[in-house]
């Protein structure tokens, strides 16, 4: 891939998501440790589903799961953590399913 | 629209819709940062423009705080020169005076229907290479613009009767 089109790439996004959110986490809150981590797996999730197409119907179940996560992180400590705990039980499920 | 609802109806919105917003609104949220009160009327402010989507995308790279594709990104900086005829204090009184002119923006931008977001969570020193700002420059908050998808609902706030302390601190107002 040409290095002028590297911005669109996906993994290329997600490569800078990671090192800016390392840096990052050293001065933020703490909080936004769990909150980047959750973003990055979003972005691991659009990655997998345009290589694999639609069909992964348990992967948009944890993205959904994703969502409710980032909603609550700055407002409920308590029911982000509740529902992080929901999203590794999702991510459990589809390993034993497999 | 009158000013306690404005203040109270801002929400910061990390989703946009894809709508250009008009120069004279643009300018009118510039112009209000510039009406923040400042320490000795330093004015200790820098802002970078950032109307280019391109861009916008190269900022998103570098900023994990950034949600949503804003149509506009204002980096409000600190020029350290003007901020150093504080003083010791001229660091910190300027960041108070940056945060003033932010929120001064993100008012304007809500009373003229336009959704922003205050972000901190940026590289700093990436963003400084990307927009070419000298060393004497410092960014020191990001904030994105556009149309938003939707307006969320507010947070909680503490209440006054926990926040306010009456001649002394402990003393708790009462209503």
């Amino acid at each position: 891939m040409p290095m002028e089109n590297i911005l669109e790439d996906e993994h290329f996004q997600l490569l800078a998501f990671l090192l800016t959110s390392a840096r990052g986490c050293i001065d933020e809150p703490p909080i936004y440790g769990p909150l980047r981590l959750i973003d990055a797996a979003d972005k691991l999730i659009s990655i997998i589903v345009k290589k694999y197409g639609r069909q992964l119907t348990e992967l948009q179940e944890i993205r959904r799961k994703i969502e409710k996560a980032r909603n609550l992180v700055l407002t409920n400590e308590e029911e982000f953590t509740k529902t992080l705990d929901e999203l590794v039980r999702s991510l459990s499920k589809i390993i034993k399913k497999a | 629209m009158d000013l306690a609802s404005i203040i109270k109806g801002r929400r910061s919105i990390r989703d946009f819709q894809d709508k250009e917003i008009p120069e004279e609104h643009l300018l009118a949220i510039l112009e209000a940062g510039i009406w923040a009160p400042s320490g000795s009327n330093i004015q200790p402010w820098e802002f970078v423009l950032v109307n280019d989507s391109i861009l916008i995308k190269k900022i998103k790279l570098l900023s994990p705080g950034l949600y949503g594709m804003p149509k506009i990104l204002i980096i409000l900086c600190m020029n350290k020169k003007r901020s150093g005829r504080a003083g010791r204090q001229g660091l910190s009184l300027a960041i108070i005076d940056i945060s003033m002119a932010a929120q001064n923006m993100m008012l304007m931008a809500y009373s003229l229907g336009i959704g922003s977001c205050p972000i901190a969570s940026f590289n700093k020193s990436g963003l400084k290479e990307l927009l070419d700002i000298p060393e004497e420059v410092d960014p020191v908050l990001m904030i994105s613009l556009g149309y938003p998808s939707s307006w969320p609902h507010p947070p909680e706030r503490r209440p006054l009767e926990e926040v306010v302390h009456v001649n002394a601190y402990g003393k708790h107002l009462r209503r």
